[in-house]
């Protein structure tokens, strides 16, 4: 057991360090330079780039970046968008919103999906479990943009029930209220796809002998669902909202930009558009890392409690 | 043949040839030939497709998508880029809906000074339908007025534009389908290099297995670590927005899915007996991979490029909603969605169409490709709708 968790971590940080390698490369082999200023003189550019290391070859600016990271936690310096301030600090303070937005979204999408896939397991074959299906295959089809879009219109402009845009200096109350439409438009594919899971694997689960049993000692169809049925369906849905997670975090990207949320993901664009070439990096490791860790976390989790995941991988099986 | 009863004093030593008689003589002996027809691997996928109701409707609105992405462009005397800087914005106008009141080609203005109304330089003769007076402001009463916005703009009588003009008054019609098949075609030309990618990457691993296998999906791994978001992100602005861009973005871990659903195929098949046989034969490992195993994969195969392509039209949209799209003037869905999010409160009829358009593509590839999994393995059935 100690073995496997080992093994994964290790795989986990040697995935974290490539990673962190490839993004500087790409990034620092994207045309342009942020000390492209025609108005700066020849001299200027000459010591900024000197002071950047960016006069030396790719592989030992990578080593300077490298110990930077390793020794002192230092993921380069922001130039640009918010000059002289360590990249690290700049994505800090971008966090909490972001993550504030995308662990709502879920923590709402958990119970609603749980909901809507245990009645639609539980109805099989009904009117209720009809319209649940085909909201369930609007929910993973329908773009979240478009989703958001409509949202936008209609709630916010046409019948002005919550703001247009995200309010961050407003009082409290608009400021939560302004956040309760991105957070609906990101939660939207999350409860289709929760909802999708459950129903296909508890259909499956609630025809099996032990479900016999389980009435057959006296439990009702609800209790014998929850406590039965819905065990034995709970473990790869954790991995599915894990997973999810990672992908959330990526798609409230367009999400950020539409309700105009000083996040993450707008970070990332602006860092992208003015060359902030420390910052980009610094933002993709941020990303890498939630996709890593969720991935982490799911493989151990998993290995602790299903023994054969950490007999796999054998050779030629 | 009879059952001859014999008597029972007959001597076992002397026997006479002439009591034996040959059966079945001059008859061959044969199984019954079945009258059922026998039906191939893709003929009994479509029997269970055509039964499948939705999925057979997904696959009538994906064609008539089809046909309109390829005829729709050059159906009126407009093209895509066809600027007109007096008929800007024009909201949609179709002939057989008028009578409804909607897409009839007015529109309601706000705040309008009454006194220009008679103004024929302003709203030219027959453009005002209907107004009511709102307020007074220095004497001048302000009203809301409904006008024929093809009149106001001095379009003629018999001009159409069935989905109206954009900012720059270039027919939505024309560019919408031109737009669905860029979307279609960028979506088609992702998929299918990933699915090439993906066998040939998958066959590989899933058929040597071992370390091959343990580097070859340790780089899947590493790839699938990336946000799928930002890798197209990152891509796009080093390889230009152009089509190849984009594509090439969703190549760089859209391939990884495919990999792994051969890899899986590969593990189950590998070691079957007819492969050990073939191997005996001395069958070569490239033949034995393409021709003895791979073929078992086809259905899964077809079920996820189906089931990828709204994913990619998803990501191209995408990227063009975060103005990483397509170069102007070049339309696609998600370049239509973004301009039209920009005068979404003014002028929502603009988002309707291409928003309307993406979601019936996505919701109908979506259908068809879970009605193409049943289809190919019944034993899947209704474990994911």
């Amino acid at each position: 057991m100690a073995k496997y968790i080992f093994q994964r971590i290790l795989a986990a940080i040697l995935t974290l360090f490539v990673i962190l390698t490839i993004a500087f490369c790409v990034v620092r082999l994207m045309p342009g330079s942020v000390f492209d200023d025609p108005d700066l003189s020849d001299s200027v550019k000459k010591v900024l780039e000197e002071r950047a290391h960016l006069d030396k070859p790719i592989f030992v600016q990578y080593l300077y970046f490298l110990k930077g990271v390793v020794t002192e936690n230092d993921w380069g310096t922001s130039v640009k968008l918010s000059p002289g301030m360590p990249a690290f600090q700049v994505i800090v303070q971008k966090i909490p919103v972001t993550m504030a937005l995308n662990f709502i979204s879920l923590l709402i999408a958990v119970p609603f999906g749980a909901l809507f896939g245990i009645l639609a397991a539980m109805k099989n074959k009904t009117k209720v479990d009809t319209a649940i299906s085909v909201g369930v295959i609007l929910g993973i089809s329908i773009p979240s943009f478009v989703f958001a879009t409509c949202l936008q219109y209609f709630l916010a402009y046409k019948f002005g029930w919550f703001p247009i845009l995200y309010q961050p200096t407003a009082t409290t109350a608009v400021k939560v209220s302004s956040m309760v439409l991105p957070i609906f438009a990101l939660a939207l594919s999350p409860i289709a796809t929760i909802t999708r899971y459950l129903r296909g694997e508890l259909i499956e689960v609630l025809n099996s002998d032990f479900m016999v049993l389980a009435k057959t000692k006296g439990l009702n169809q609800f209790q014998a669902t929850v406590r039965h049925a819905l065990r034995n369906a709970a473990m790869p849905l954790v991995s599915i909202i894990l997973h999810m997670f990672a992908g959330v975090v990526g798609g409230s990207l367009v999400i950020e930009r539409m309700f105009s949320i000083p996040g993450v993901g707008g970070l990332m664009i602006k860092s992208i558009n003015a060359l902030d070439h420390s910052l980009t990096v610094a933002v993709l490791i941020f990303y890498a890392m939630i996709s890593v860790a969720t991935a982490l976390i799911v493989d151990l989790t998993y290995g602790v409690v299903d023994p054969r995941v950490r007999m796999g991988g054998k050779k030629d099986e | 043949m009879s059952n001859q009863v014999y008597e029972q004093n007959f001597d076992i030593n002397n026997l006479d040839p002439a009591d034996f008689v040959l059966i079945n003589k001059g008859e061959a002996i044969k199984d019954e030939v079945s009258s059922i027809k026998a039906l191939g691997f893709f003929k009994d996928a479509w029997v269970r497709l055509k039964r499948n109701k939705s999925a057979m409707m997904a696959f009538t609105l994906i064609m008539i998508i089809a046909f309109f992405a390829v005829v729709g462009p050059s159906m009126n005397k407009w093209g895509y880029n066809d600027q007109n800087p007096t008929w800007t914005n024009l909201p949609p106008r179709i002939p057989g809906l008028a009578g409804l009141g909607i897409a009839d080609g007015t529109r309601i203005l706000e705040n309008r000074r009454t006194d220009y109304f008679s103004d024929p330089n302003k709203y030219p003769e027959g453009s005002i339908l209907s107004y009511t007076v709102t307020g007074n402001v220095n004497g001048i009463d302000m009203a809301t007025v409904k006008v024929d916005a093809y009149k106001l703009a001095g379009v003629p009588d018999d001009t159409n534009f069935l989905f109206g003009t954009d900012y720059l008054g270039r027919d939505l019609w024309t560019r919408m389908w031109r737009g669905a098949r860029v979307s279609l075609t960028i979506a088609i030309l992702a998929v299918s290099a990933n699915i090439v990618i993906g066998v040939v990457y998958g066959a590989i691993s899933g058929y040597y297995g071992g370390s091959v296998d343990m580097v070859l999906m340790r780089i899947t791994e590493i790839l699938g670590a990336f946000p799928q978001t930002i890798v197209a992100t990152m891509l796009v602005l080093i390889l230009g927005r152009g089509i190849r861009g984009i594509v090439t973005a969703m190549l760089i871990r859209g391939w990884t899915g495919t990999a792994r659903l051969i890899r899986a195929q590969f593990f189950r098949y590998k070691g079957r007996e007819y492969v050990l046989a073939a191997r005996s034969l001395g069958v070569p490992d490239r033949k034995l991979i393409f021709r003895h195993i791979l073929p078992n994969s086809i259905g899964p195969l077809i079920t996820q490029a189906m089931v990828s392509i709204p994913g990619a039209i998803f990501s191209e949209s995408f990227l063009s909603f975060i103005g990483l799209g397509l170069q102007a003037p070049e339309p696609s869905i998600g370049v239509l969605l973004s301009d039209a999010q920009k005068t979404l409160l003014t002028y929502p009829y603009q988002m309707v169409f291409p928003a309307i358009l993406i979601s019936i593509l996505m919701i109908s590839f979506n259908l068809l490709g879970n009605g193409l999994r049943d289809a190919f393995d019944p034993t899947m059935r209704g474990v994911t709708d």
